[in-house]
């Protein structure tokens, strides 16, 4: 890392607009391209405050600030366009957490890295919707949330409840929500409405080590522990009347089943796995990055296609895990209402995924080319007439998913043709850590967390106390500030808040 | 140590219910254990575990979390390296429960193998991480390295705890993965001390 | 080969003359002697018997003996010209009889047939006539349908309409038949690209969203199709000992 007086740092930042700032080369060492960030005003003085902080003398922290690793990104070889850090960016391993970058296939010297894709492959968003309403649902709103308390295995050593084999296991990898779907847990309509229609084709589970397989099988129809949950929310406010129909989304105080969760244990060992190949990869091609957290390999190496087909398989086990849930939602709700899922019409909105890398066709230069996207921290936000989103939603826009974080709203976004332009159809993902883990304990009581949280009205269930607090909003970067400013900048659209009325958590 | 933590925890918590009225949301869900793959090598396997005193001796606390944005940084220390790994591993353990509530039932052992001492205590807290997360689903209360070679870097080593069960243990948080950020050793005549992040 | 002339000939098997089988050659010019051309005398049409020597010589004395112009042509020429010359004496047999069959004569024969009449009506319309599309047009405006410039596009739209609106499945439910769209607000509508004029503009969105409706339709199969198949693999599971489902 270069080190550099705060004011000298200063000056390979340039304002583009109100909302996005350019990070010029030379900020770090052999940028190929510049990084570029969007904030609004309260986003940008955290973002200035990290980057000030870290210019202090004797600095010895895990990771750089996100605007460095934005740019140490910007340094690694293939890179096209910009490297671009959307407004929930905070740091993260190698990459900076709402980190998209975009490498060109057909450059041989192009990289792939798991850092660029994190620990939780295919970590997503889903969203039900049902066609009850607040009235229907406060009145058994705390029987509701323990009743999906006890479908869904959460929390640290949990168990999926759904009897699974090896063989199943090598099936689900390699089929993703088409095995959900033979299996009959959830519905054809699901499929249509997930991203890549929840199957990646190039898995590969011969590319998984054991020790992954391991893990992944006790986890798979758990939610997991740390920010994910399932919550039941209610519209709050439609912003886009005609594309929140198109979403089967008519008027306030709907209910809507959220859920966040991705790949457990095996996408954390596929990562593992992957890390360690890479390492040695780097030596072998001797590829030079800024930062030895970014490791990567060449997209064409051995090791490069191996980690591309073994995170496609985490992608499945993820798609699965959501689909699995979904079913258990599904059981829920109709117990407690006597009335099936279909009568309830539990359908799938969509379902996005904030932890991956995919290859893309995006134009660069006004050239059309093969990309090989990562968006760590950031979801895909195609825009209307894109072939790869569904039929139902080619007027709208892709929907964009942003889970708020407890207690807090959540949005839905559109796709938009700007975004396609400046972010190769990328947005935010959630709200972004401000405080850290411990501080938050530090500071917080839990006893206060959820005196808030019931004075708000909202039902929790969690399995562990020290998540509460952990994970209380204060630890977390405004999502309204957040999503405001995607919308301002263009990149995505804003369509419907969601307010939760209860919480469920690992 | 409890006979009976299951007790302990209910009664805990209606007290705590008592004092904080909203504390009563936490309806915990006690499930039913899970029914184990092969009961009969469990009891057997439970029957093999004649610890010794030394065994049963539980190790002083030396290790802490620091401050992190979005992960826990793991700080252990000890007399020697050896004594700071085991603490950081047990450190990994304290993380994912109330250590308070895990007996010592059962002992299982792991081998890590690593090209230098960073390497080393990497794939040392992996090979338990990996122990909690499928059969044993071992959750360790105290770690004991056997072998310590820190000119081949390879570890042998035992954590004796118990099966991760739900009904018993309170769930603290997930671990992911241990990661190289900021991975530090330091072995020096005064201080033996470690660091590591892990991605929760 | 030959087909047309041998089945004027009245040959017994026209279509399967195989010319690359030396033997039905052989038989094909026997029977072209004895039934039509009669050159020889029947005591003499011998030479010309398959199994007899030197078949091919004989038969190069038939064609001169015929006068026939092939000299040096192959096979195929000769018997060519040989069975025309035998078409040539039949029409010349009976002239007065042939020379009454053209082309106007046989369709006169046609038509001169005892005539069916069509039972079903619509066999019976003219379609062009100018009552016929008043007729289409007036069950247009009663439809509320935009005529098209060609009446018959109006009438597979009328058609259309009354299939998927008018069945007695659609009267009894309508909303399970009838899509209830939503006015999509067009004007606004973004294309995504800009051809740079407003009417081809205008044009692409209209594709666009009949592209979209089919696409609707080919999911909608799709989703029919996984369904059905779910219904012989489906079978999901949940071990409620593991946790505490439905409790």
């Amino acid at each position: 890392m270069v080190v550099r007086d705060y004011n000298d740092e200063l000056k390979y930042l340039e304002r583009i607009d109100a909302n996005s700032w350019r990070i010029k080369k030379g900020f770090q060492p052999n940028m190929n391209v510049e990084g570029v960030f969007y904030v609004n005003s309260a986003l940008e003085k955290l973002m200035f405050d990290e980057l000030r902080n870290a210019c202090r003398p004797g600095m010895v922290g895990g990771f750089l600030p996100g605007m460095k690793q934005i740019a140490n990104v910007a340094a690694l070889p293939g890179i096209v366009h910009r490297s671009i850090g959307l407004p929930d960016v905070h740091s993260g391993y190698g990459f900076a957490i709402g980190n998209m970058a975009a490498f060109d296939m057909n450059d041989p010297l192009s990289i792939v890295s798991p850092g660029g894709v994190g620990f939780d492959i295919n970590c997503g968003v889903r969203l039900l919707r049902t066609n009850l309403f607040e009235k229907d649902v406060q009145p058994v709103k705390e029987q509701l949330a323990q009743s999906m308390f006890d479908h869904i295995p959460v929390g640290v050593g949990s168990k999926g409840i759904i009897p699974m084999t090896a063989t199943n296991l090598e099936e689900a990898l390699e089929m993703g929500m088409d095995w959900s779907l033979r299996e009959g847990y959830i519905w054809a309509e699901d499929k249509e409405h997930c991203e890549e229609y929840g199957r990646m084709l190039n898995a590969d589970p011969s590319k998984v080590s054991m020790r992954a397989k391991k893990r992944g099988l006790p986890q798979l129809g758990t939610l997991g522990a740390g920010n994910h949950y399932a919550e039941i929310q209610v519209v709050d406010e439609i912003y886009d009347k005609w594309a929140a129909s198109k979403m089967g989304i008519e008027d306030k105080g709907q209910v809507c089943v959220m859920i966040h969760s991705g790949s457990r244990g095996f996408g954390h060992q596929v990562a593992t796995d992957a890390l360690v190949q890479m390492e040695k990869a780097m030596k072998r091609d001797n590829i030079e990055t800024n930062d030895r957290q970014l490791a990567c390999a060449r997209i064409n190496s051995q090791e490069g296609q191996d980690y591309l087909k073994a995170m496609a398989a985490a992608a499945n086990f993820a798609w699965v895990n959501r689909s699995s849930m979904t079913f258990l939602s599904r059981q829920a709700f109709a117990k407690q209402f006597h009335m099936t899922p279909d009568d309830l019409d539990m359908h799938v909105i969509y379902d996005v995924s904030h932890n991956i890398a995919k290859v893309e066709e995006h134009v660069v230069d006004g050239k059309q080319k093969t990309l090989l996207v990562h968006r760590k921290g950031s979801t895909r936000a195609f825009p209307p007439h894109h072939p790869l989103i569904p039929v139902d939603y080619q007027l709208t826009g892709q929907p964009v998913l942003i889970g708020g974080t407890m207690g807090t709203c959540s949005y839905v976004l559109t796709g938009t043709e700007q975004g396609m332009q400046q972010t190769f159809g990328s947005t935010c993902h959630g709200a972004g850590r401000a405080l850290s883990r411990a501080k938050s304990r530090r500071n917080l009581e839990y006893t206060d967390v959820l005196n808030k949280l019931q004075q708000q009205g909202i039902a929790i269930r969690v399995a562990s106390l020290k998540l509460v607090m952990e994970e209380a909003p204060e630890s977390y970067k405004n999502v309204t500030d957040v999503v405001d400013t995607c919308h301002a900048a263009g990149i995505s659209k804003k369509c419907i808040k969601l307010r939760p009325i209860a919480v469920i958590k690992g | 140590m409890k006979n009976c933590p299951a007790l302990s925890y209910c009664f805990l918590h209606m007290r705590n219910c008592r004092s904080t009225p909203c504390c009563c949301l936490l309806i915990r869900r006690h499930r039913n254990t899970y029914p184990s793959l092969n009961t009969s090598t469990m009891s057997l396997a439970t029957a093999q575990y004649e610890f010794t005193d030394e065994e049963t001796q539980l190790p002083p606390i030396k290790y802490e979390y620091l401050d992190h944005t979005a992960d826990v940084q793991l700080h252990a220390w000890g007399d020697s390296l050896q004594e700071a790994f085991e603490q950081c591993a047990m450190a990994m353990f304290a993380y994912m429960t109330d250590i308070e509530y895990v007996d010592l039932q059962e002992a299982h052992k792991i081998e890590a193998q690593g090209d230098d001492l960073e390497s080393l205590l990497f794939h040392f807290l992996d090979e338990f991480l990996f122990l909690f997360s499928c059969e044993p689903f071992l959750i360790a209360r105290k770690v004991k390295i056997i072998e310590f070679d820190s000119e081949n870097f390879r570890i042998v080593a035992k954590g004796y705890g118990e099966k991760f069960d739900l009904s018993k243990h309170p769930q603290g948080t997930e671990v992911k993965a241990i990661t190289y950020s900021n991975l530090q050793v330091h072995d020096k005549e005064e201080s033996h001390e470690v660091f590591v992040i892990i991605d929760i | 080969m030959f087909k047309r002339k041998l089945l004027a000939l009245d040959h017994h098997a026209p279509d399967s003359v195989n010319i690359n089988d030396e033997r039905e050659i052989k038989n094909l010019v026997l029977w072209l002697e004895n039934q039509k051309i009669r050159r020889y005398k029947i005591e003499n049409r011998g030479v010309l018997e398959a199994d007899g020597p030197q078949w091919r010589a004989n038969f190069e004395k038939y064609c001169k003996d015929l006068a026939s112009p092939i000299v040096d042509g192959s096979m195929e020429e000769k018997l060519e010209w040989l069975i025309g010359y035998a078409v040539s004496l039949e029409y010349a047999d009976d002239v007065g009889k042939y020379k009454a069959q053209t082309a106007e004569n046989i369709s006169k024969t046609v038509l001169t047939a005892p005539k069916v009449e069509s039972s079903n009506p619509l066999d019976n319309m003219d379609f062009e006539s100018a009552d016929f599309k008043k007729g289409v047009l007036t069950l247009a405006q009663i439809l509320n349908i935009t005529p098209h410039p060609d009446h018959l596009i109006t009438l597979q739209a009328v058609s259309k309409v009354v299939r998927e609106r008018l069945s007695q499945e659609a009267l009894d439910n309508p909303n399970n038949i009838i899509v209830k769209g939503k006015p999509f607000p067009f004007q606004e509508a973004d294309l995504g690209f800009d051809m740079g004029d407003y009417v081809l503009n205008q044009a692409a969105k209209i594709l666009r969203l009949l592209y979209i409706h089919d696409l609707r339709d080919l999911q909608t199969n799709i989703n029919e199709t996984i369904v059905a198949v779910q219904s012989i693999t489906a079978d999901p599971k949940t071990d409620t000992k593991l946790g505490q489902v439905g409790r």
